[in-house]
């Protein structure tokens, strides 16, 4: 269960070659919302945009490709994207609305529909949820220090940034790659990420994310009815090209290898707070 | 002799009231105290020493009807304080949001008079939640209608009640391209359907006026009188549609005409009861033997313009701007339905006009320095007026004149020479909205007004 429910699980990289080029993995965010955008799924989704400062994102609602497009990418630091949710329905005028995010954004995203204080007429303009798979994030300035201070790189000569294979990469224009060991970058994290019980974003229509699929191409967990049909879709109208699961290398095993590892700590950490101070414990944000 | 019965509650309209009236043998109405029995709310004593952005959105909530108006008076009463222009495409928002919120209004009161009224031609009263036609169109007519008012104020406004858009110095946000062709396409559709909704309408309101005979709801009939309703006090208005503010070049409300009166001084003195009726609808008649005391119940100050009551609403308007001039209950539910075509041309417009990348909030946002600022808003019920004093960003002193409390004594006039069982009647051609026409006073131990509010 540590991979949520899924009605299939599936190797997938976009099919059209710009959006390829500069997103993150296999693309996959930004074709499904391609295609949800050309097809009427959706009439806008809120992504993490460009901000003012490299590598710092702003949520934006994109109403064309161009707007996604240029959304590629992860950044890996906070991008409030729920703060946009309830104005997507207003000033924006969408009845449609898709949005990417971490698990713990799609958390609130469908506690917002259950429980929808503040939230009137928002619920059900949700049409597209992707989530991203997410074992941690970083506060800006702890991102500026990794880059800057251990892989002596400056924020505006980032041009992608990466986690995989124990490492964190970074990629600048000039071709130089500095790799640190993720260890090192540990102290930098979100102290709320070390309660995290979600590594594949469980909540979300369709979640994806780099482990489990070789470079490049993503791994795609479709999750509900309305993800499975965008999904079935975008594949049939040729946006996706897709593996079995089960041929690639590491496959899901290490998902899962990785999601059981990032519950099994975080749920060490819980017990911990709840013995932390005198008299009472911190809460445990999950009960 | 004279007798007293008493009305309370009264229905279908919002807020708490109730109808104090003295009848003739005949049941004829001699004199009518219509008063508010919903309790203070303190808004203006709350707003003391809050900030200027704070301020009106507390006092937006007294209302879920009008939220926009008082929004929209309070914000504009502080700018007008402070002396803060607006940009333009922040007022065609307002005027958009205002008209948004008057559509809906007008469309909810709708179902709320039509219980009264029958299918012209017919001895049938109309309920509105009859699944039988023509009611069911009409119904589902009237519910669009207030859909696209709501869903409209929600993209201007931020939300389809109290909106969170609106702020000192204009608007927080502009709206989308797709948002402004949105909010196009759904006034176009409301104005086929409004077109097609106030003649319903207008038609229900004189086959009324032509009947001989009427009844509340389910009640029996009664005979009316010839001039049902009618009252010889005059209009206040300021605007055909939105405002007027101290900032205006020519401005059309004036506060050194306005005073007040405590209800003690204006309202009957401690009444027996002494006729009731089972038969009556709700069972809403006090038996007789109790007592009444309408000085002292009453919940609202008295505003008067010129020393004396004034209407005001859709009839005031249409009288002061477009001479309109039918009188009686049926007269001011007539104009009521008028102002649904103007609601969406003047949406339409004003979206037309919106440049949806000009910028909404005013560059210079002054603190104010304690002088005196009103604005007067248009709102479906008439002129709300919210007067405002602010100081270094902080309300010093804030009044609310909403738009009922100007039309409670005038609405106890037109209630003479009418039969009591047919005073809701006149009483909901005024929409009235009691919630927010409730003002703060002092009582003493023995319970005796003894301070009304200080005004200036
Ligand atoms: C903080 C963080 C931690 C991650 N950790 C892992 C991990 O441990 N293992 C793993 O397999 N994958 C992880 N991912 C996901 C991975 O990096 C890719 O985002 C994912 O595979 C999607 O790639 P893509 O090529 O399909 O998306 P693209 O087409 O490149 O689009 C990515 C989308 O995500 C949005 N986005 C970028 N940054 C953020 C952000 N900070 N918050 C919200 N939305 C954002 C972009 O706007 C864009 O729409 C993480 C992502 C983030 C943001
Ligand atoms: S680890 Fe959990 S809490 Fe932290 S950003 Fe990722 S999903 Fe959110
Ligand atoms: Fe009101």
């Amino acid at each position: 269960m540590v991979l949520g429910n899924y009605k299939t699980a599936v190797c997938a990289r976009a099919a059209d070659a710009d959006i390829l080029k500069c997103s993150q993995d296999g693309g996959v965010v930004t074709e499904l919302f391609t295609y949800a955008l050309e097809n009427g799924v959706i009439d806008g989704a809120i992504v993490a945009g460009p901000g003012d400062a490299p590598f710092k994102p702003e949520p934006i609602v994109a109403t064309t490709k161009a707007e996604l497009l240029a959304a590629r990418g992860t950044r890996y630091t906070i991008s409030p994207n729920m703060s946009l949710i309830k104005e997507a329905t207003r000033s924006y005028g969408l009845d449609k609305v898709g949005i990417v995010g971490t698990p713990c954004q799609m958390q609130a995203l469908r506690k917002a529909q259950l429980y929808p204080i503040g939230m009137r007429k928002v619920p059900d303009k949700i049409a597209l949820a992707i989530g991203i798979f997410c074992m941690e994030n970083f506060p800006y300035q702890g991102l500026e220090a990794i880059v800057e201070d251990h892989c002596n790189t400056k924020m505006e000569s980032a041009v992608k940034m990466d986690i995989g294979k124990g490492k964190f990469t970074v990629y600048t224009e000039r071709g130089a790659v500095t790799q640190i060991p993720l260890g090192a970058t540990h102290k930098y994290e979100q102290p709320g990420c070390h309660v995290c019980l979600d590594y594949v974003a469980n909540m979300a229509d369709v979640s994806t994310g780099s482990v489990g699929t070789p470079d490049g191409w993503s791994t795609v967990f479709v999750r509900t009815k309305k993800g499975e049909d965008v999904w079935s879709k975008a594949v049939a109208a040729g946006y996706f090209e897709t593996k079995d699961i089960a041929s690639v290398k590491p496959g899901l095993d290490l998902v899962t290898k990785l999601a059981t590892g990032k519950i099994d700590r975080n749920k060490k950490t819980l017990e911990e707070r709840a013995k932390m101070g005198v008299g009472k414990g911190l809460r445990n944000p999950y009960i | 002799m004279s007798k007293v019965v008493e009305i309370s509650p009264t229905t279908r309209h919002e807020g708490h009231t109730k109808l104090v009236l003295k009848v003739n043998d005949e049941g004829i109405i001699e004199r009518g105290d219509w008063l508010s029995i919903t309790p203070v709310r303190g808004i203006e004593k709350l707003a003391v020493g809050k900030t200027m952005h704070q301020a009106p959105k507390i006092s937006s909530r007294v209302c879920g009807i009008c939220p926009v108006a008082h929004t929209l008076a309070g914000i504009e009463a502080m700018e007008g304080s402070i002396g803060c222009e607006i940009p333009d495409d922040a007022y065609l928002l307002r005027i958009i949001l205002q008209c948004a919120n008057k559509l809906h209004s007008i469309a909810l009161h709708n179902i709320l008079s039509l219980p009264d009224m029958y299918l012209p031609g017919t001895d049938i009263h109309i309920n509105p939640f009859s699944k039988e036609e023509p009611v069911r169109s009409v119904a589902l007519r009237i519910q669009r209608l207030r859909e696209i008012g709501q869903t409209i104020g929600e993209i201007a406004g931020g939300e389809p009640i109290h909106p969170s858009n609106p702020r000192i110095g204009g608007m927080y946000k502009n709206i989308s391209p797709r948002a402004k062709s949105k909010i196009y396409d759904l006034a176009k559709e409301g104005s086929e359907l409004a077109r097609a909704h106030m003649d319903f309408m207008i038609s229900v309101f004189k086959d009324w006026d032509n009947r001989s005979t009427a009844s509340v709801a389910s009640s029996y009939e009664v005979e009316k009188n010839d001039k049902f309703g009618f009252h010889d006090q005059g209009y206040m208005a300021v605007d055909p549609l939105y405002a007027s503010t101290n900032l205006d070049a020519d401005p059309k409300w004036f506060p050194e005409r306005w005073t007040e009166v405590r209800p003690w001084d204006w309202y009957m003195g401690q009444q027996d009861i002494t006729l009731d009726d089972p038969n009556y609808p709700n069972k809403a008649t006090t038996p007789a033997g109790a007592k009444a005391w309408p000085q002292m119940e009453a919940c609202t100050a008295v505003p008067l313009y010129d020393g004396a009551p004034v209407e005001v609403g859709p009839r005031a308007r249409l009288a002061i701007f477009r001479n309109y001039d039918r009188k009686g209950a049926m007269g001011l539910q007539i104009a009521r339905q008028m102002e649904y075509p103007d609601c969406l041309y003047a949406m339409m417009d004003a979206v037309d006009a919106l440049n949806t990348s000009g910028p909404v909030v005013a560059d210079e946002i002054p603190q104010g320095d304690g002088s005196l600022g009103w604005a007067a808003n248009e709102a479906p019920r008439g002129t709300d007026v919210h007067l405002a004093k602010v100081k270094d960003g902080r309300v010093q002193w804030y009044s609310l004149l909403v738009p009922t409390t100007w039309n409670f004594p005038t609405v106890s006039r037109a209630l003479e020479g009418a039969p009591w069982q047919l005073a809701e009647v006149i009483v909901r051609a005024y929409d009235p909205c009691v919630s927010c026409a409730t003002h703060m006073m002092v009582v003493d131990e023995e319970k005796k007004v003894v301070a009304q509010k200080l005004v200036q």
